[in-house]
């Protein structure tokens, strides 16, 4: 009976998950559903409420019928299932309820503030999950029940970069590759250095500056973590640091992606500046899905500059515990400081990127265009900003010398938000399919009658119908699959991150770690904002 | 009056207060009373981690391990500064603990036997404005929290007019 007792938050979440998935497969909540644009999604939701909840409520019979052990299963999977539910939940809770909820305030209150509130704090699902997560944790505290689950956030995080390595091209690879070489070598040892000469200049102690010039250089706290023991920093020094990190890379994660999208930055772009400024490497994959959470384009640039940046760290570990150690006369072994370091989820992503290339998951054939994906699902929409624009151009009358039949695509794409066939003939998969292919041949003839000079239309409108037809572009299933699992990834991962930030590590910040850390984060994401508008161009990602 | 008093200090402004109060005036007029001296060593260390995500499990354990053994080391360093200070601090008993601030003051106040608890006052934080660096990890005791569990009576360190309001 105690284990009952003791599996009731399991039995609850798991009985409002398999409640929801049967509301929504009733069709009770398709008004709704379609009153906040996620109709299309419904299918998703009553299999994902019907999955999980099934596999909580499995979960819950066994915690109660049998004592808990310390076997794989019982650390893995029956311990922290109540917490990863939990947070399944508010990911779901967020993705589809939370989400357009802002939207449709901050569309209301447009008219009053003169902006979309949304739009300037970039309050996607990945931003208003993160803080969800945050505030849980400093108000009501993590139940206890869920304290087990929060902590796989890290590992479900890392499955995400796994899974992201599906997505890459030799030629993506090699071509971001070399620009986060030089990038980030430049800005990482450069940071490094400018921190331990600021340091010099202060007159601050070189185990303070050591541990700074780690997180502000390398991957933030992780940096921090790592080096600490290495350069035997004091108690304060940890704390001021980490305080000092913790709160710049916050503030970072709101305001780059505003700056972004003012500076008008591309994806390339963006995904290098946030790779390279950004301290936090989590704060990177939340600002890069900031920036466009729709497109994972930004996620796949900026994850090869975070790559890069996590491998720096044992070069980085291992120059400080030089310095330190010359310093102090204490050896340290390689194996201490570098293989100890060396981030091995990093060889998952690489394998999956090898299996990719290697054609495992997706027949060459998949990326001749031949198989086109009208199914509704995020990626194959357009973004919010590229929708505003088609509509306004609709409205307005701008585009001109349309025929009717590409008058009407148009339309569509506007109401459907992507190409696809007749909602109400979604079932009959042969019409809905011809549909999206007469929709898409008429915005294909739009483009190149643009291309052709025969019409004139707004190169922000011809940009959006590009994008309309490239998003419908089949990928193969499995692909397409690791990349859903991989937002999804991402989306609790960062939840559960934001768990485990606290406010008394954020109210650590102060003293001249504070100074020394503004200064360097500021210079650094100053001068790497220019670099990279000068020197990164656009590159061609699938 | 008091048999057995409980003193606690982690080395600030306001705490170095709660010692002059318990070694200064308190030992001077009964010096018979035994004192426990203890250094909680904040729990919330575990948190300092923040959204570290890329560490394995060993390197979070190594950086434990070794704020764990870098905070014991400067609770030494203050012990000693106390008992420079206060002849009276010879003879009494200076124990750290790990664990959650007000719970652990509790604790060991009834496991000790103390019939009284010392703390410093309560101070304005000037972290963030200050470049002078505080000892340890921001922490504030919640009084009200502390005071549903007390086993004794608790007495607070007057504020030094120096130590601002």
């Amino acid at each position: 009976m105690a284990q009952i007792q003791d599996n009731k938050p399991l039995f609850i979440i798991s009985g409002l998950m398999i409640l929801y998935a049967l509301l929504a497969s009733s069709g009770i909540l398709h008004p709704l559903m379609k009153y906040l644009h996620t109709a299309k999604t419904a299918d998703l939701q009553v299999t994902m409420g019907f999955i999980a909840g099934g596999i909580g409520i499995l979960g819950a019979i066994i915690n109660s019928v049998r004592k808990p052990g310390t076997t794989l299963i019982d650390r893995f999977v029956l311990q922290p299932l109540p917490g990863i539910l939990m947070i399944l939940l508010m990911a779901m809770a967020i993705r589809w309820y939370v989400e357009p909820v802002v939207k449709l305030i901050s569309h209301s209150l447009q008219p009053v503030l003169g902006f979309k509130i949304y739009k300037v704090l970039n309050l996607n699902y990945v931003i208003l999950g993160l803080l969800a997560g945050v505030i849980l944790t400093n108000t009501y505290g993590i139940p206890k029940f869920a304290q087990a689950g929060v902590k796989c956030a890290r590992f479900v995080l890392k499955m995400g970069v796994i899974m992201l390595g599906a997505r890459y091209s030799f030629a993506e690879l090699a071509k971001l590759g070399t620009y986060s070489i030089f990038l980030v070598g430049f800005f990482v040892l450069g940071t490094v250095f400018f921190v331990l000469w600021l340091g010099g200049i202060f007159k601050q102690p070189k185990t303070m500056t050591g541990v700074l010039s780690a997180g502000m250089g390398v991957c933030g706290v992780s940096a921090t973590v790592a080096v600490a023991p290495v350069v035997k920093a004091r108690s304060e020094e940890m704390a001021y640091t980490i305080g000092t990190i913790l709160s710049f890379g916050i503030i970072c994660m709101f305001v780059f992606p505003t700056i972004g999208h003012m500076a008008g930055m591309n994806a390339v772009q963006f995904g290098a500046w946030a790779g390279t400024g950004i301290l936090n490497s989590a704060q990177v994959a939340a600002a890069a899905l900031a920036f466009n959470a729709v497109d994972i384009k930004t996620l796949k640039v900026a994850e090869i500059f975070n790559i890069t940046r996590v491998l720096f760290l044992p070069i980085i570990v291992l120059v400080l515990a030089t310095w330190f150690g010359k310093e102090s006369g204490k050896k340290l072994t390689f194996k201490e400081v570098v293989i100890d370091k060396f981030p091995i989820f990093i060889l998952g992503f690489l394998l999956l990127f090898a299996m990719s290339s290697m054609g495992l998951f997706s027949p060459p054939t998949h990326y001749k265009g031949k198989f086109i994906d009208f199914s509704y699902n995020d990626r194959t929409q357009i973004t919010e900003k590229e929708w505003e624009t088609l509509k306004k151009a609709v409205d307005t009358g701008t585009i001109k010398g349309l025929t009717p039949e590409q008058m009407e695509a148009v339309k569509d794409l506007v109401a459907q938000r992507q190409i696809a066939g007749n909602y109400e003939d979604r079932n009959d998969k042969k019409l809905f399919y011809r549909q999206g292919e007469q929709r898409m041949f008429q915005l294909e003839a739009i483009l190149a009658a643009a291309k052709a000079k025969t019409i004139e239309i707004p190169p922000d409108v011809k940009a959006a119908i590009k994008h309309a037809v490239k998003q419908v572009h089949k990928k193969s299933k499995t692909v397409t699959t690791l990349t859903d699992c991989m937002i999804w990834f991402f989306a609790f991962g960062l939840i559960g991150l934001g768990m485990q930030i606290t406010k008394k590590a954020i109210f650590q910040a102060g003293g001249w770690p504070l100074v020394i850390g503004v200064i360097s984060g500021v210079t650094k994401a100053a001068l790497s904002f220019v670099v990279v508008l000068w020197l990164v161009k656009d590159v061609v990602l699938k | 009056m008091f048999q057995s008093l409980l003193l606690c200090t982690h080395g600030t402004a306001g705490a170095r207060q709660a010692e002059q109060l318990v070694f200064a005036t308190l030992c001077a007029a009964a010096p018979d009373i035994r004192i426990t001296v203890l250094t909680i060593i904040d729990r919330d260390w575990q948190d300092m981690t923040g959204d570290d995500w890329l560490n394995s499990s060993k390197t979070h354990a190594a950086f434990l391990d070794h704020v764990q053994q870098q905070v014991q080391e400067e609770n030494e360093e203050d012990w000693q500064r106390i008992r420079r200070t206060y002849p009276a601090a010879a003879a009494a008993t200076f124990v750290s603990v790990v664990g959650p601030i007000e719970e652990t003051m509790a604790v060991e106040a009834e496991k000790r036997g103390c019939d009284l608890i010392v703390i410093g006052p309560h101070r304005k934080s000037r972290r963030l404005f200050n470049l002078e660096m505080d000892k340890g990890l921001r922490a504030r005791t919640d009084t009200l929290l502390l005071h549903r569990l007390l086993p004794c009576p608790l007495l607070i360190a007057p504020l030094h007019p120096e130590n601002g309001p």
